[in-house]
């Protein structure tokens, strides 16, 4: 057993110390915004924050994330109107969506650490997370405009 | 496990004869009787007393914006308030017709179909309203989901018309095909900005895929895959170790299908890796990329080969010529990569099998595992969801036979997830393919004669007879070759290779590959006859003057015959994909500097035109226009997948490497405003791409390399073999 503080909330679950953070947050307890995309930390799809880190969730293992504050997409704003989120609608950042969820928690980490990144800045902090669809350059309009906005 | 499908299953979908080459779309039914509570104009048309107008989407969203697109062309013609508008993606049914997303098809099949099912769901409104008041139909108007009778002043909306007054009107074929539609200077939501419906809730983490789906009492699956793509056979299965698995359900060992399930995701794997499955590698064993591009080189000597598009005399013409010249252009297998790993959720109950999971094409799917599940198609119940990515890999219904064959077995909910090791491992790859072109040049320069050589793989042999032609030859996998440039004397000539690597149709398409050779071919030829790319290309496009106007705006725009600094090129393509019946025009000016010292290409800037025709939303247009250039980048710079011992060497992102962010260049898109009908823009951008890239390294550093993916130690091969 293990108890884990997710988006604000105390969540205990029935898994061993070494099962990734992942496996946990979707299957056990179906937060499924964060998504599998490699299981090595190669392309960014489960990216959540840990106190506010961008981590890939699928090589964090629920020991290491106990005792921290988790925050998925589904924590980032108790509306979903984080500015970063309304940055994606307002440029029509996703395609098929399906990294985009980990692409948006890198982007507010970055903005939380650095709220006004210059463009080489952006590249650095969000080449980790691949798009396959290829939005790249409107994650960056996206979040020059979030950083705009405060975000 | 064996997906091969014979004949006989795919009829069992009844739409076997439309796949690629003709299309259906469901007749404008009689409002249903009994479901007075709701007018359902057509099969994708719904409004219900709330004025709410559903329209339901049997095209697969895996982020063309499709639905979005659909949904404006119906409520165009239906006069819906655009506020009022939803879509849904609802269960696969023969009612909705072929059931394909592929192709860049989508806009292009259903345009006209949409554009009068809601025209006709309109006029039958209007009809009802303007019986309701006693009054005749042609003095009432429709306008924003209210009809209004001019003269009297009264309306109503259509919610009101649908709660409270009998609709009548029906429409036949013939009807639908005589009524007059919308001319486009009057369109009030086609070609207007409008915000995709599926964005919103793909930023907050709610936009369900199918690895999302849960259901109770569900376990996990995990198969014990083979050592080769295809080939090997089960020889002996010891469980023993699996069994003592904390979690451990049952192993499933069938024929084909060899896999372990758990309570748990993780239990699932830990009892897969625990079980001792013992194989016979088969006769693929062996299979490299170098033992299949030897074939290949074999198979393009084959007097056997099949002439696939002819013209003129070939023979002659290239006898006569004052000039020749021959160039062999290869690429290497390309992996899909769409972000979610294949997956499937299926359930089996009371003889009814419940699939869920986000499929291309629900027909083939739903046919497919009808026939070997043996049951009726009516018992395949396909769920549809977003699609994590599909470009292609959606296609194929590997992944729901698999997960439904093992839920069958265990009586239970059944979730099967393949990792990204085992997605690569098992996908259905792009073929690596081997071309031959030769060409004569008349005393103008201009090419007399043209022959292409094209060996490759054809997917549509393993998906039956239905998806070759008479020749046993898959268009899919040639298309391209057919250009549009005005040569008296072509012939392509095509050979399908077996290598026991499975291939199937990868983001587009053979034009992928049939493009590069043609459009750096051109480059070639030009550079024989001291003409410059762009007017050589020019002087041969007089039968497709629309592909000529956006290659000279592409070059306008990206500052053609302007100087740039050393080691630096611009290089062009422009091509009539996806198939020359429905092509869209697109040209790219691709801007890249050459590191001589390391081969290193940087993709600086690229300037692509594009005419398609109607654009049904310009926004989600461009968006694709800039996925699908960037697709391209990604294939032509760097990915390559390399086989041995019958199977794909790369497992990862590490080892397969697509691009990121800190690899794209800048994008400048311009579209030509159009009338004409609408053509499809998923893929088209991204067969301009690697030509236009290697023409560029050429005018960078006058070496030519006719290798994709383009790789450093390929470009300084180029530049040493210059030198």
């Amino acid at each position: 057993m293990a108890t884990l503080l997710i988006n604000g909330k105390s969540r205990t679950v029935d898994a061993d110390p070494d099962t990734p953070l992942l496996w946990v947050l979707r299957e056990r307890l179906q937060l499924t915004g964060t998504k599998f995309g490699c299981g090595m930390a190669q392309c960014g799809a489960c990216t959540v924050h840990l106190d506010g880190q961008a981590v890939r969730s699928c090589q964090t293992t629920v020991a290491q994330a106990t005792g921290k504050k988790i925050t998925t997409i589904e924590g980032l704003h108790p509306e979903g109107r984080h500015p970063v989120q309304l940055a994606w609608v307002a440029e029509q950042v996703p395609q098929c969506g399906y990294c985009q969820s980990g692409q948006i928690m890198s982007a507010a980490a970055l903005l939380a650490k650095n709220p006004n990144p210059s463009d080489a800045q952006i590249v650095d902090a969000m080449s980790g997370n691949i798009c396959r669809c290829a939005t790249y350059p409107r994650i960056k309009r996206a979040i020059k405009r979030a950083a705009q906005q405060g975000g | 496990m064996t997906t091969r499908l014979t004949r006989r299953a795919f009829l069992a979908t009844g739409t076997a004869a439309s796949v690629g080459l003709t299309i259906r779309f469901p007749l404008f039914g009689a409002p249903d009787a009994a479901a007075a509570a709701a007018f359902d104009p057509s099969p994708m048309i719904t409004i219900t007393p709330d004025g709410l107008v559903t329209v339901h989407i049997t095209k697969a969203e895996m982020g063309q914006g499709v639905g979005t697109a659909l949904a404006q062309i119906v409520a165009e013609e239906l006069e819906a308030d655009w506020k009022d508008v939803r879509i849904d993606y609802p269960i696969a049914n023969e009612k909705y017709g072929l059931m394909l997303t592929g192709g860049s098809w989508s806009v292009n099949w259903t345009f006209d179909a949409l554009s009068r099912a809601g025209a006709a769901a309109r006029l039958a409104l209007v009809d009802a309203a303007a019986a309701s008041w006693n009054v005749p139909a042609a003095e009432c108007v429709a306008e924003r989901g209210v009809v209004r009778h001019l003269a009297s002043g009264r309306s109503l909306s259509y919610g009101e018309i649908v709660k409270r007054v009998p609709i009548t009107k029906t429409f036949s074929e013939e009807d639908l095909k005589k009524i007059t539609l919308k001319k486009p200077a009057d369109y009030r939501v086609v070609g207007k900005w409008t915000p995709r419906l599926d964005i919103p809730e793909k930023v907050t983490g709610k936009a369900k895929f199918g690895i999302d789906t849960f259901l109770p009492n569900m376990v996990y699956a995990k198969v014990a895959y083979p050592p080769t793509r295809e080939g090997a056979k089960r020889t002996a299965v010891d469980d023993s170790a699996a069994k003592r698995v904390k979690g451990y359900v049952a192993t499933v060992a069938l024929p084909d299908l060899v896999a372990v399930v758990a309570t748990s995701y993780e239990a699932a794997v830990k009892a897969r890796d625990a079980l001792k499955v013992t194989w016979d590698p088969g006769p693929n064993a062996s299979v490299s990329t170098e033992s299949i591009f030897a074939k290949f080189n074999q198979a393009k000597d084959d007097p056997a080969l099949q002439s696939w598009h002819e013209q003129g005399d070939v023979k002659t013409a290239m006898g006569s010529a004052a000039k020749r010249h021959e160039a062999t252009y290869m690429t290497d297998y390309v992996a899909h990569m769409q972000m979610e790993p294949m997956n499937c959720v299926a359930s089996f109950k009371d003889g009814v099998f419940d699939i869920y999971t986000g499929s291309q094409f629900q027909t083939f799917a739903v046919g497919t595992l009808a026939a070997v599940l043996k049951t009726d198609a009516k018992n395949i119940r396909l769920h549809q969801h977003y699609l994590g990515g599909g470009f292609g890999r959606r296609l194929e219904p590997d992944i729901m036979l698999e997960t439904a064959l093992i839920a069958r077995e265990v009586q239970r909910p059944v979730k099967l997830i393949r990792s990204r090791e085992e997605d690569l491992r098992r996908d259905f790859y792009r073929s690596a393919t081997l071309q031959v072109v030769r060409a004569a040049l008349g005393a103008d320069g201009k090419p007399v004669a043209w022959e292409n050589t094209l060996v490759a793989s054809h997917p549509g042999r393993r998906w039956g007879p239905d998806f070759v032609d008479k020749k046993g030859l898959d268009q899919f996998a040639l298309n391209g070759a057919d250009h549009v440039y005005a040569i008296p004397n072509q012939i392509v000539r095509a050979i399908p290779v077996e290598t026991g690597i499975s291939v199937g149709y990868v983001r587009a398409v053979a034009p992928n590959y049939t493009f590069f050779a043609v459009e750096t071919f051109m480059d070639e030829l030009a550079k024989l006859a001291g003409v410059d790319p762009l007017q050589y290309r020019l002087a041969l496009l007089g039968d497709a003057p629309r592909l000529a106007r956006v290659l000279q705006l592409a070059a306008d725009r990206s500052g053609w015959g302007t100087p740039l600094p050393p080691n630096t090129g611009r290089g062009l393509a422009c091509v009539s994909a996806q198939e020359k019946k429905t092509p869209t025009w697109t040209a790219s000016v691709v801007q890249a500097r050459v590191d001589p010292a390391s081969g290193n290409v940087q993709v600086e800037k690229i300037t692509c035109a594009v005419d398609c025709g109607i654009v049904v939303n310009p926004d989600g247009a461009r968006s694709q226009i800039e996925g699908s250039l960037l697709f391209g980048v990604s294939n032509a710079l760097k990915e390559r997948g390399t086989v041995a011992n019958g199977a794909l060497v790369q497992s990862n992102f590490h080892d397969y490497q697509v691009l990121r962010m800190n690899e794209v260049p800048e994008i400048a898109v311009h579209l030509v405003e159009s009338t004409e009908y609408p053509t499809g823009l998923g893929e088209p951008g991204t067969t301009t791409i690697a030509p236009a890239l290697s023409n560029a390294i050429f005018a960078a550093t006058g070496a030519r390399v006719r290798q994709v993916p383009l790789l450093p130690d390929r470009v300084l091969a180029a530049l040493r073999a210059k030198a």
